[in-house]
């Protein structure tokens, strides 16, 4: 599914230069659970940045479904990822002024789902979160953990391919942390690619593999099943 | 402490130069069409205010009733002054009967020149406080003096002593010299008057002048007076009331005549007057106007809270980390204000520099002369207070609405403004709105109408008619001599005499009778005498019947009648008709031979009234010349200056076009178009400007938003439709308040107009449409740049 090769991507101020990735590469397979870990700064959340088309490399080849995307321009990316890329993130990122509903109907709206179906669709992925009864709230009603869920249901609405999960739980006690996981675990079990970057040993426990990172590049590959 | 505030608000002046450019030049050209409002509001208000007697002069007026309604003018009979002074004296200090001011030829020595100057009674220069630079309040005690202004002395005798030089006005009444004045002041009733000549010799000036001495039925003169010192206008008003109807002929009592005050304090702002009651005139411009220039800068103060309050959520920490070391409330409110102040004085200082910028257009369109009033103490304290209450309170909202977040909340980062905090913002947007559709709907109006008057059929052809006035006898038997010529050089196709200009009626009468006359009819007509070409030489319409011709001698005692006299005099077949003028033994017989189509000679915006046209070469005082279409204007006009100048050397040529005349009439009306366009397009751009910053914020405030719908796909046409949606929901919301509001008003100040527009749904179409793109094309700029935006930013931000 995922194939990058020597990828470089550096950042620049006016007074330091930051290396994020450095030659890096790595592949993933369709179907895998991977996880990423590293301190801070080591180009994980550059890596996700890229590899859900959010961010283009300097250098470097990537590609995704046998296509090289490392030079799509922003409209091609656009497009690849609202039909196969779902995000979740550590602070959710919902959206305040939209109900769940409505936060969940989002992805469907740009990607063009007619509104019966948006709406068969939002409930089947809501009840899979078993956030249903909470569908006309507004995400500052509810708890962490029952924002995260709501995240992941927006992520998995439009049956992406791939999910980019950065540090899913870590805005979470360890409670909804598992849930959260147990929820990821699933969707991998149905088919859904998932690339996740975490800090916590634990969360990378549900994976099948961890890619660990220091300075933008790999150092070890664990391989858990 | 107080340092600090200023320093801290200086810095934040800098650190967002975008909103302070927009909050400063919004505010700045608020405070300047507020300054100008005021000036020229100061100007209006204190009109004639120079006249010492201010309080206590009046000009004498009457109210007469015809066919049940009541005209009001202030044309009044020559014995009523004495009558005044006999009779009612105690009730007066000064009364003082004037004739018409107008422009005369004044000879002295080889000059000739065209000033403008009133007869006036001796005390006229006293009641009025001339400031006399030379000779005293008496100078017009003896009948042949004149006293002149000190530009006329100057433009006579330059800087040779005026006094006791002889003049001559109008070629033929010997004055001399005996008083110069002080220029009035261009901001009263008298500006530009050159001489006063003595009503005694006024008096003996013309064979008709003294036959009015006993006529109560002619209202040619002017009186003006000053009560007396122990009285008020109204108990005068009481006590003269019937002064003039006692007199008049019992045949005249029906029009029940009744004699009030004007007082000085109304001349210039309460003139109109509708069925015998005041009625309001220029001061309502004076009260649009303020309300305009307060909107105007309300619209100003709105940009600066909406964006002040719009950028506190930016400064939320601030004033957490403030709290938390010890700030309290009270202090916070304070640096609030300082700064808030602070923009307001450095938007005064750039409002002066852009009225003083604006002041000559403006000056030009009021046709004034305002001066920004740099060395009076009271228009600094006004100013600097004005700017104070001002900053006051376009800084109250962000002052206490900012003071008053919690501190714990602001840095646990679990701050947030609630849905309703933008509603406020979105109120003081939607009044933005709607005063500036407001202004732009009425601006549309006002040109409407204009356009429509000016469309309207007058009846003959305007182009090229010349008008020059018979100053002096110097012009009478020459008509044929100077036809003659004009006639052989090309100059001119036709030329004609009148009793009145094209573009005004000197003259109406009553008395007239007819077969089959509505018994109950108070007639009144318009009467105009003119020569045998008059028709063919401004080229009016024959309905009915035939000109007036040098074939017939019988023409001396023939009439021709405008459609509306035909339809006054409920005439089924007029040509033919005998229509009788008088009813003593000197009554004559007219026959009318035949109808034009109605001529626009007066207002363009009344009716055109029923209009009885003689044939007479004694009782005219214009020449009408049609300019030859074929050759050039000016080599055409410089033609006709020289024949004149041959056969009337001692006039200086003067001349008017009956075009030009006639677009003056719509002066008023488009002062008031050039304002409004002004305003309204000022009005839109402050608006614009807070809706630009007011974008930014909110683009800025959604940024992450906009970050996450762009992860799941949003395209950028999306983006821009979310974020541009809100501001013309506003937009449509200021539609809907102001399309009733200004239709209202403006059908208000249409029916002041007896021909009138329509005020047709385009008008709001057009306005909704123009203000919905300028919207849009302000958000947009806001929006795409949002949306352009990497997400990654955004959201990494968190």
């Amino acid at each position: 599914m995922i194939k990058i090769t020597e990828l470089e991507k550096i950042y620049r101020t006016e007074e330091v230069e930051t290396i994020a990735l450095n030659k890096l590469s790595i592949e993933v397979k369709d179907g895998e659970f991977v996880a990423v870990m590293g301190p801070s700064g080591c180009g994980k959340s550059t890596l996700l940045n890229i590899l859900g088309l959010l961010d283009d490399p300097d250098k470097g080849s990537f590609i995704f479904n046998q296509i090289e995307v490392a030079d799509f321009n922003e409209r091609r990316r656009a497009d690849l990822r609202k039909h196969n890329i779902g995000f979740v993130f550590q602070s959710f990122n919902l959206i305040d002024e939209l109900t769940v509903f409505e936060n969940v109907e989002l992805p469907l709206i740009y990607t063009g789902v007619k509104s019966a179906d948006r709406k068969k669709r939002v409930e089947e992925v809501l009840d899979k979160v078993q956030i249903m009864h909470r569908r006309n709230h507004y995400p500052q009603q509810l708890s962490g953990g029952q924002q995260q869920r709501v995240a992941v249901a927006r992520a998995v609405v439009n049956k992406p391919k791939l999910i980019l999960a950065d540090e899913p739980t870590g805005n979470l006690d360890s409670h909804n942390g598992n849930d959260v996981m147990q929820l990821l675990t699933e969707l991998n079990e149905q088919g859904t690619t998932i690339v996740m970057v975490t800090h916590s040993e634990h969360d990378a426990g549900y994976s099948h593999r961890i890619i660990r990172m220091l300075d933008g590049q790999t150092v070890t590959e664990n391989i858990l099943v | 402490m107080f340092k600090n505030h200023f320093k801290i608000a200086w810095r934040n002046l800098l650190k967002d130069r975008m909103s302070s450019v927009i909050n400063i030049g919004g505010l700045a050209v608020g405070m300047a069409v507020a300054l100008l409002i005021g000036f020229w509001i100061y100007d209006e208000v204190n009109f004639n205010k120079s006249f010492k007697n201010y309080d206590r002069i009046a000009q004498l007026m009457q109210h007469q009733t015809a066919n049940g309604n009541i005209s009001t003018f202030n044309g009044m009979p020559l014995p009523l002054g004495k009558e005044l002074q006999t009779n009612y004296g105690n009730n007066f200090k000064y009364v003082v009967m004037t004739s018409w001011a107008g422009d005369g030829i004044i000879t002295a020595g080889e000059k000739n020149l065209s000033k403008r100057g009133i007869f006036m009674d001796e005390d006229g220069p006293r009641m009025f406080s001339l400031k006399m630079i030379e000779g005293s309040y008496d100078a017009l005690k003896y009948p042949n003096t004149i006293i002149i202004s000190s530009s006329m002395a100057k433009a006579f005798f330059g800087n040779d002593d005026p006094i006791n030089k002889p003049m001559k006005i109008g070629h033929k009444l010997d004055v001399k010299v005996t008083g110069v004045y002080e220029d009035i002041p261009l901001n009263t009733e008298f500006a530009g008057l050159e001489y006063i000549a003595p009503w005694s010799l006024y008096l003996t000036s013309e064979k008709w002048i003294k036959q009015s001495e006993a006529a109560w039925d002619n209202n040619s003169f002017q009186i003006y007076v000053q009560i007396a010192d122990h009285t008020a206008f109204d108990a005068v008003d009481r006590n003269i009331m019937h002064s003039k109807n006692i007199h008049d002929a019992p045949e005249d009592k029906k029009y029940n005549a009744q004699v009030f005050l004007n007082p000085m304090r109304d001349w210039h702002l309460r003139t109109h007057f509708e069925n015998g009651i005041r009625t309001g005139g220029p001061i309502e411009y004076v009260r649009l106007f303020s309300i305009i220039g307060i909107f105007v800068l309300l619209l100003a103060c709105i940009n600066f809270m909406n964006l002040s309050t719009a950028r506190s959520e930016k400064r939320a920490k601030e004033v957490g980390i403030r709290k938390s070391i010890g700030s309290l409330r009270g202090q916070l409110v304070m640096q609030f204000y300082v700064e808030s102040l602070l923009i307001v004085m450095v938007a005064f200082a750039l409002s002066l520099v852009l009225a003083q910028l604006i002041l000559p257009w403006f000056n030009d369109v009021a046709s004034k002369k305002m001066i920004i009033p740099w060395n009076n103490p009271f228009f600094w304290i006004a100013g600097l207070g004005f700017s104070f209450i001002t900053g006051i309170i376009a800084g109250s909202y962000p002052a206490l609405y900012l003071s008053s977040f919690q501190p714990i909340k602001v840095l646990k980062g679990t701050f947030k403004v609630g849905r309703l905090a933008a509603i406020p913002r979105k109120i003081l947007v939607v009044m933005q709105f709607s005063i500036s559709l407001a202004l732009i709907i009425g601006t549309i109006v006002v040109y409407n109408q204009i356009q429509f008057s000016k469309n309207r059929p007058i009846g003959y052809n305007r182009n090229g008619l010349m008008m020059i006035r018979m100053k002096t006898p110097d012009f009478y038997g020459k008509f044929g001599l100077l036809e003659n010529e004009l006639k052989n050089s090309g100059a001119v196709e036709q030329m004609a005499e009148s009793h009145s200009p094209l573009t005004n009626v000197y003259s109406s009468n009553n008395g007239f009778s007819w077969p089959g006359q509505n018994p109950s009819l108070d007639e009144d007509f318009e009467t105009i005498w003119v020569t045998h070409d008059f028709g063919k030489t401004i080229s009016w319409q024959l309905k009915e019947g035939r000109d007036f011709s040098k074939e017939f001698t019988s023409d001396s005692s023939a009439i021709i009648i405008n459609e509306s006299a035909v339809k006054y005099m409920g005439l089924k077949d007029p040509v033919g008709t005998i229509v009788k003028w008088g009813t003593d033994a000197n009554a004559k017989n007219y026959k009318i031979i035949g109808v034009v189509k109605d001529l626009l000679m007066e207002s363009p915006y009344d009716a055109v009234k029923q209009t009885i046209y003689f044939m007479d070469y004694d009782n005219v005082n214009w020449i009408i010349l049609k300019l030859n279409p074929n050759k050039s204007a000016k080599q055409s006009i410089s033609q006709v200056e020289s024949v004149f100048k041959k056969y009337i050397p001692s006039v200086p040529f003067d001349y008017e076009f009956a075009d030009r005349e006639f677009a003056s009439k719509f002066a008023a009306e488009e002062r008031i178009g050039k304002l409004s366009t002004f305003f309204a397009g000022l009005a839109i751009f402050i608006s614009c400007l807070g809706l630009f910053g007011l974008a930014s914020f909110v683009a800025e405030q959604r940024t992450k938003e906009i970050g996450v719908r762009k992860v799941l796909g949003a395209s950028l046409f999306n983006l821009w439709r979310l974020l541009s949606k809100d501001f013309l929901l506003l937009v449509m919301i200021s539609l809907l308040i102001a399309v009733p509001l200004s239709y209202y008003f403006m059908n208000n100040w249409l029916l002041h107009y007896n021909y009138r527009t329509n005020i047709s749904w385009w008008v709001f179409g057009i306005s909704g449409v123009g203000v919905i793109l300028i919207t849009l094309l302000t958000v947009s700029f806001q929006a795409l740049k949002a949306a352009v935006a990497n997400p990654v930013k955004s959201l990494r931000s968190e």
